[in-house]
């Protein structure tokens, strides 16, 4: 009968552990998240898409624009998936060196700005609520992570360049370098 | 007045819906407008324009529903926006509000569009009118906009539409920002409960599986020495970005977000050092976004052949630069804490 007893609340510790787990999550992290959402929100809708599609016209002649600048303000402004749209102001030979720096850009800066991925942000807020547990600020941390994240992203985008090359010869097709006038 | 013609209508910023392609008929020939206490919206008079239908204040006055061929309104998010399109009459929002109220379920992207001006506002063949004639025409389509309304209510009308202006203005300004931001919170209300919490209550479950089952301490010698030094780190960094199966991993991020938790909980017991934080922020997420190459690229109007090739060179790239991420991240963790 003990046994039985033991086993049956040991059943229920999982539960009770994942509760307090939830709870602490949902009072600690979700009320900061929500405000930071309104405002970003809002922001956007304010300044609206049509600036972004114009800083993009300027921003594809260059590759620190095309990789660090514009993935950046575009998953600002436009978040996941949307950022990713942007690419279309590219010639074809760059949409995928900007959608493999801009998808990266969709979380490098998600610990300041958790609105950009607000589906995805355990990746950052898994490791973050460790640095938390521990009593430390992660705004050094999100700080660094966003920092490293535009030089990283920057390689990540200009290197798909070199692989895109690559697969072109392999598969024995070129790309436009020219942006299509419409 | 006998010729009509169809216009095509986009969401603005932050609006949602549309495009919209609203066609007049000879029976279908009015377009309402409940907007501003009976002010004119500002996108009514290209409306008028393009189109050719007759416009109707519907503060003034009303209309019987089988003529009416478009409605305009203001509406913050409460009844208005779902009246109509639950009628299946075209419906445009100036505000920024999208499916919301206790009419949500009705509106939809083919009958409701919101956040509209004029510059939304487009022949359905493509070209838009051009703004140089639009002028004119505009003066005088407002004109009999007057006399329509003065046939019904003659003092209340003019006097009316002379003192608005001004005041209209201000409340209508005002009132754009307080309904953007409204909307804003319900976006974000909506995140919450749709993506965030759904994602805590899956993880938190998880965890309290693992922590009180033993199962903790058997992923903590697992995890600890892969993620409890930067050998480890650039290994994980490398594995996840193995072209292929980057892809398989990629799916939701769910993976990625499993794994940064526990690995969190091993920071947090002090089983790996906080600094690590950083360079282990992109040890676990090299495969970033891998799944997701064809319809990302289809997003920027990629060509077939560039999305071949696409899927090809991204996976490359993430395996060969994947690594470097996390050196980088290494180096520039040292006295974060």
């Amino acid at each position: 009968m003990d046994f039985i007893v033991k086993l049956a609340s040991g059943f229920m510790n999982l539960f009770t552990l994942g509760g307090t787990q939830f709870v602490s999550w949902v009072t600690g992290i979700i009320p900061t998240i929500v405000m930071l959402l309104i405002l970003m929100n809002a922001i956007i809708a304010l300044v609206g898409d049509e600036k972004i599609e114009k800083i993009a016209r300027i921003c594809t002649g260059n590759p620190i624009l095309r990789y660090m600048v514009l993935p950046f303000v575009s998953a600002f402004m436009l978040g996941n998936p949307m950022a990713l749209s942007i690419g279309k102001f590219m010639p074809e030979f760059y949409k995928p060196c900007y959608y493999a720096s801009a998808t990266y850009h969709c979380h490098t800066n998600n610990g300041i700005f958790p609105h950009i991925n607000a589906s995805e942000l355990f990746i950052w807020l898994g490791i973050a609520n460790g640095v938390t547990a521990l009593g430390l600020s992660t705004v050094p941390l999100a700080v660094r992570y966003l920092l490293v994240g535009l030089v990283a992203n920057f390689i990540s985008g200009w290197a798909t360049e070199f692989t895109t090359k690559l697969v072109e010869k392999q598969q024995g097709v070129k790309l436009s370098r020219e942006l299509k006038v419409k | 007045m006998a010729e009509y013609k169809s216009i095509r209508v986009e969401h603005g910023a932050g609006g949602f819906g549309g495009p919209l392609t609203i066609t007049p008929t000879e029976q279908r020939n009015k377009v309402m407008y409940i907007t501003g206490g009976g002010a004119e919206p500002e996108c009514l008079a290209k409306i008028v324009e393009l189109t050719g239908l007759e416009p109707v204040n519907g503060f003034k006055t009303n209309c019987p529903e089988e003529e009416l061929a478009l409605v305009i309104i203001d509406c913050g998010g409460t009844l208005r926006c779902g009246i109509y399109p639950k009628k299946r009459i075209p419906t445009i929002n100036v505000m920024p509000v999208g499916k919301s109220g206790p009419m949500a379920q009705f509106i939809t992207e083919d009958i409701y569009v919101s956040a509209v001006t004029s510059k939304q506002v487009s022949l359905a063949d493509g070209t838009a009118a051009p703004a140089a004639e639009s002028k004119p025409a505009h003066e005088e389509k407002k004109s009999e906009g007057v006399k329509f309304s003065a046939d019904k209510k003659v003092s209340e009308t003019l006097a009316s539409q002379e003192k608005k202006s001004l005041v209209t203005v201000i409340g209508l300004g005002a009132g754009k920002v307080v309904n953007t931001f409204y909307q804003a919170a319900r976006d974000a209300i909506q995140t919450c409960i749709t993506t965030l919490l759904p994602f805590m209550g899956f993880v938190s479950l998880l965890i309290g599986i693992i922590n009180g089952s033993g199962f903790g301490d058997a992923f903590a010698s697992v995890l600890t020495p892969l993620a409890g030094n930067i050998g480890g780190l650039v290994i994980l960094g490398i594995v996840c970005s193995i072209p292929g199966l980057s892809a398989l991993l990629g799916p939701g991020a769910v993976i990625a977000q499993i794994v940064g938790t526990l690995v969190g909980a091993e920071i947090g017991k002090g089983n790996i050092a906080p600094q690590l934080a950083l360079p282990a922020l992109f040890a676990i997420n090299t495969q970033g976004a891998c799944d997701f190459i064809p319809v990302g690229l289809g997003l920027a109007e990629a060509e077939t052949e560039t999305i071949e090739v696409g899927v090809v060179s991204v996976m490359y790239s993430r395996f060969a630069t994947g690594w470097i991420r996390v050196l980088l991240a290494y180096a520039a963790s040292f006295g974060l804490y």
